[in-house]
């Protein structure tokens, strides 16, 4: 009998693995295997022609001697501070109407979906599109010109720091919208009621009850924004004209010239940036008891 | 002058939603340090009035006058009355302790930190739940969550609480503790409750005094007793679950229905004619047995067993389902053969009749 059963729970378990294997099968070979193969690359011999597999601390500190690579590590660091900090206060707001104000299900689905409506497009298209938005002669120089506010357009609008934040703010805000929303929308109605009934403010509600029940959104909402952004080359090739330059974009190029060991080396820095910013996220809100 | 009225007056409610009246007119005047429960059927307007008396809604007519003030036009906060919810709405991120103090800690004006510490602990004492401070809400059983919901109102010491179905969330065992448990608070502080059910027991147990909404307008406002002995219009008689509510006409001395000429003790005026007898004053006979009183030829139907009663269903001419309860207090469970005749007999004096 006691066999029997033990027979019962080991082939339970044989399927509940048959089960996760293809997808551990599959994150072995194109996520462990490559990561770790990055790290390796990045103690490569590198040559202008070529790449040995000869281990050296030259690329390393080539990246840390360098003024440029440091820079744009910083300049990585402060756009996605930025971002992170526009998206949310551009998108909890909407959250706030879209999951709570809004009574109707129907509607709140409907005005989530037309939040991802600029997805229907290319992310080129989206990115170069505040190009003629932008620009110098752009729609909103005109229109600020036309209704007399400035009497020059304003250059900085485009290609700069402005512009890379604004493209990617755009983009990213979504990402920051979609799990606040969720949250809100699931907290009861009732106890927002009581609160009122025990005298709370509305700012005290907001404070004490709506933004604490809805932070593991706030959270899952950043480490979404923060993952894309630190790893963006595109927004910023596109609007900055090459003023800003991210880590991303320094991989791009030096992937472009066949400069591998140092892509790695930048490859690896983003990696552990990443990992960091997800587990400071993580522990501010114990997810696994929220969701 | 204000404070020398000491009562909670509602004065010609009215409450529409688009078409549909909610509130068609309530007049309601509940003492000082009285349990009063509400009772309807769902769809009575039972909940939109709690909400109006709790300032969630505004009515489209009427006045809500709590301690001579009227309180119609002000935030819930401001009225002197707490609110205890259905699902108790609980704040799921805080601890006991911080879910009792909420009203005190975030009101307006605050109180000083030793005197919140002060009024939460010893509410906290009267309701049973000292040690469970520190608990999350999540930690704890239903029955503690209710006492949680309660001491979060009470101790914002307000002069009415409105509890909306406060012990539909429980299950049937702590449902019965629960009672008990909120009538000794409520005497112990002192301050009135408006407890709704759709539970007739429940409203008759609990209620010093019950009112009877029925489609948007009081239909009895008395003590529990009265209600189940003169309830005031049929429908309060169907509701009671108490009564076999026979239809016909009041014709002199005698009700005429299908099924004869029926005798009655106590008449109750209500445009609606109807004659009432209750499920335990009522004796199966054989088809053959002698007359007695008032008589219902009937076919048994089905019988169920409640444990300390049996309720027996019998069909009469017409097809209408009679019941009689038998307590087992009295004898051993009689037994009847499906689809056979039998005769319901009662004594007038025990029915009641409408019109």
């Amino acid at each position: 009998m006691a066999e029997h059963t033990d027979t019962a729970e080991s082939a339970k378990n044989r399927t509940a693995y048959w089960l996760i294997a293809p997808g551990a099968l599959w994150m072995t070979l194109f996520l462990a295997v490559p990561i770790l193969m990055i790290v390796y690359v990045s103690f490569w011999t590198q040559t202008t022609f070529k790449i040995e597999p000869i281990l050296t601390l030259a690329s390393w500190k080539q990246f840390f001697a360098s003024e440029t690579y440091i820079g744009s590590l910083f300049t990585t660091i402060r756009l996605w501070l930025i971002v992170l900090a526009a998206t949310f206060l551009l998108g909890y707001p909407t959250a706030l109407f879209v999951g709570l104000f809004v009574k109707s299900k129907t509607i709140s689905t409907v005005l989530l979906v037309i939040c991802v409506i600029p997805f229907w497009t290319s992310f080129l298209i989206r990115v170069l599109a505040w190009r003629p938005m932008l620009g110098k002669e752009g729609a909103i120089n005109i229109i600020l010109q036309k209704l007399g506010l400035i009497s020059s357009p304003i250059e900085a609008l485009l290609f700069s720091e402005i512009s890379v934040v604004i493209g990617m703010t755009q983009i990213y805000v979504v990402f920051m919208v979609g799990p606040i929303a969720f949250m809100l929308s699931r907290i009861d109605r009732n106890i927002i009621e009581a609160a009122r009934d025990l005298g709370a403010s509305f700012w005290r509600i907001f404070f004490k009850i709506i933004l604490p029940l809805s932070l593991p959104g706030v959270i899952v909402g950043a480490i979404f924004v923060s993952v894309m952004v630190l790893g963006e080359f595109a927004t910023a090739a596109a609007l900055s004209g090459r003023k800003v330059n991210l880590l991303g974009n320094i991989i791009v190029t030096q992937v472009g010239s066949l400069k591998w060991a140092l892509a790695s080396v930048v490859g690896v820095i983003l990696t552990v940036i990443m990992g960091l910013v997800i587990a400071g996220f993580l522990r501010v809100v114990d997810l696994k008891k929220e969701l | 002058m204000a404070e020398t009225i000491s009562n909670i007056s509602l004065a010609g409610i009215v409450k529409r939603y688009g078409d549909v009246t909610a509130l068609d007119g309530v007049s309601l005047v509940l003492d000082k340090n009285e349990y009063v429960s509400l009772l309807g059927p769902s769809g009575s307007g039972k909940t939109s009035l709690l909400r109006v008396i709790a300032g969630f809604e505004r009515p489209d007519a009427g006045t809500v006058t709590v301690f001579g003030r009227d309180v119609t036009n002000l935030a819930p906060h401001k009225r002197g009355i707490g609110f205890v919810f259905q699902n108790f709405a609980l704040f799921p991120h805080l601890s006991v302790y911080q879910n009792v103090a909420f009203g005190l800690v975030n009101a307006d004006t605050p109180p000083p930190a030793d005197e919140v510490r002060r009024r939460v602990t010893e509410m906290i004492r009267l309701v049973g739940l000292t040690g469970l401070e520190g608990r999350d809400i999540g930690q704890i059983s239903g029955g503690q969550r209710q006492r949680v919901a309660l001491a979060r109102t009470l101790v914002t010491e307000p002069r009415l609480i409105l509890l909306d179905e406060p012990l539909g969330a429980l299950d049937a065992n702590l449902r019965m503790r629960m009672r008990d448990e909120l009538r000794n608070i409520r005497e112990r502080l002192g301050v009135t409750f408006l407890h709704v059910t759709g539970s007739e027991t429940e409203a008759l147990a609990m209620g010093d005094r019950v009112v009877v909404l029925d489609r948007g307008a009081i239909a009895q406002f008395a003590t529990p007793d009265t209600i189940m002995n003169s309830p005031a219009n049929p429908n309060v008689a169907r509701f009671l679950n108490r009564y076999n509510v026979l239809l016909g006409e009041l014709r002199g001395d005698a009700f005429v229905t299908a099924y004869g000429d029926l005798a009655y003790g106590k008449r109750i005026e209500s445009s609606d004619g109807a004659y009432g007898i209750r499920y335990d004053r009522i004796a199966v006979v054989g088809e053959t047995a002698p007359s007695a009183g008032v008589e219902v030829p009937v076919t048994f139907v089905a019988s169920e067993y409640l444990g300390s009663a049996v309720m027996y269903f019998f069909e009469a001419a017409d097809g209408h389902i009679l019941e009689v309860e038998h307590h087992l207090g009295k004898g051993r469970m009689p037994e009847y053969r499906s689809r056979e005749k039998y005769k319901l007999q009662w004594k007038p004096e025990d029915a009641i009749v409408f019109g």
